[in-house]
């Protein structure tokens, strides 16, 4: 629970927000959809723990962690995407989920690549 | 942002599965042999199965005995947890609406916004939210009679809450003023296709934060 992947995207000079449009800027060309994917999983242990966790209920917090990182990695990939296309924005980002197996499951980001100014 | 656990998680899963082929060989040239000295290797192949299964046999053992504790404290405390952990939230959603002054999230696209906004980025929190088997249990007496079922709407709608205080608290430590276009999704943890397995709700949050110029 940090805010590092945001500052990540700073750093590369992407910006990514879920709007359609970024306040104060145009959009000069469109570069087409961009995308980021992984499939994680965490080990058996942690799997085991929390099939356990989840007899009690509450938060599973390696899920979320798994899910978290997931994601992060995910976003990261599309950030490459779009860096590798020249632009220097990412708008209007969804997020997709599906599990593939129990405990693992697959992460999707997209979003459109532009550049802006 | 690889962790370094993943790189250590091939050559173990190699090391296991060499280990098996070696004794499922050894078995095999073993009793192809017969010789003398076979008792000690039929050991040495047999030794890891054997270190496997019985370890599926003392994993049976615990869980047989600690399951219905488990359930017990389920029965006991779930309830309990919930509503402490919703107190909680209502404490943290005070405190993070005085510090914006307001509720930051809101699922507008900025077109209200007056004045200028110096920055934007993204910020997303997730939870990962389980009811407890006795409220699957609950919930599946409830389905028998239709209608209502109260026990799996408060849990789905806790772990939302958490979900959008969580997000609330990102923006805030990434010093965002007002969070803008917030979606939520809610996926399934559990496959269809495997439908024994942990019964969980992940709720995900995610918004474009922005800075007022």
């Amino acid at each position: 629970m940090s805010p590092a992947p945001i500052m990540q995207h700073i750093r590369d000079g992407i910006m990514v927000v879920n709007t359609e449009t970024i306040a104060g800027k145009v959009i000069t060309q469109n570069l087409g959809v961009v995308g980021g994917s992984t499939v994680r999983a965490k080990h058996v242990g942690k799997d085991i723990f929390a099939g356990l966790k989840n007899i009690v209920g509450g938060e599973l917090k390696a899920y979320t962690e798994l899910l978290e990182e997931s994601r992060t990695e995910a976003i990261a990939r599309m950030v490459a995407d779009a860096a590798a296309r020249g632009a220097n924005a990412i708008v209007n980002v969804r997020f997709a989920t599906s599990s593939v197996a129990g405990g693992a499951s697959e992460l999707f980001a997209y979003g459109t690549a532009v550049t802006v100014e | 942002m690889r962790p370094t656990g993943a790189r250590a998680r091939t050559p173990i899963a190699s090391l296991l599965l060499s280990v098996l082929l070696f004794s499922g060989v050894a078995m095999a040239q073993a009793a192809e042999a017969r010789s003398e000295d076979s008792p000690f290797i039929m050991l040495c192949c047999l030794g890891p199965l054997l270190l496997i299964s019985l370890g599926f046999a003392v994993f049976g053992i615990l869980w047989a005995v600690f399951y219905p504790i488990m359930f017990l404290y389920g029965v006991i405390f779930s309830e309990s947890n919930l509503n402490r952990m919703m107190s909680d939230l209502v404490l943290r959603e005070r405190a993070s609406i005085d510090h914006f002054g307001k509720d930051p999230l809101s699922t507008l696209k900025g077109g209200h916004i007056v004045g200028g906004i110096k920055e934007t980025g993204l910020v997303y929190a997730n939870v990962v939210y389980s009811p407890s088997h006795w409220q699957l249990l609950i919930a599946w007496i409830n389905q028998l009679f239709g209608g209502r079922i109260d026990v799996l709407h408060r849990v789905i709608s806790a772990g939302r809450a958490e979900a959008k205080q969580r997000l609330r608290e990102q923006a805030q430590a990434a010093g965002w003023d007002d969070v803008l276009n917030v979606r939520i999704d809610t996926a399934e943890m559990t496959p269809a296709s495997k439908p024994k397995g942990t019964r969980a709700v992940e709720v995900f949050a995610y918004g474009t934060g922005i800075k007022f110029g």
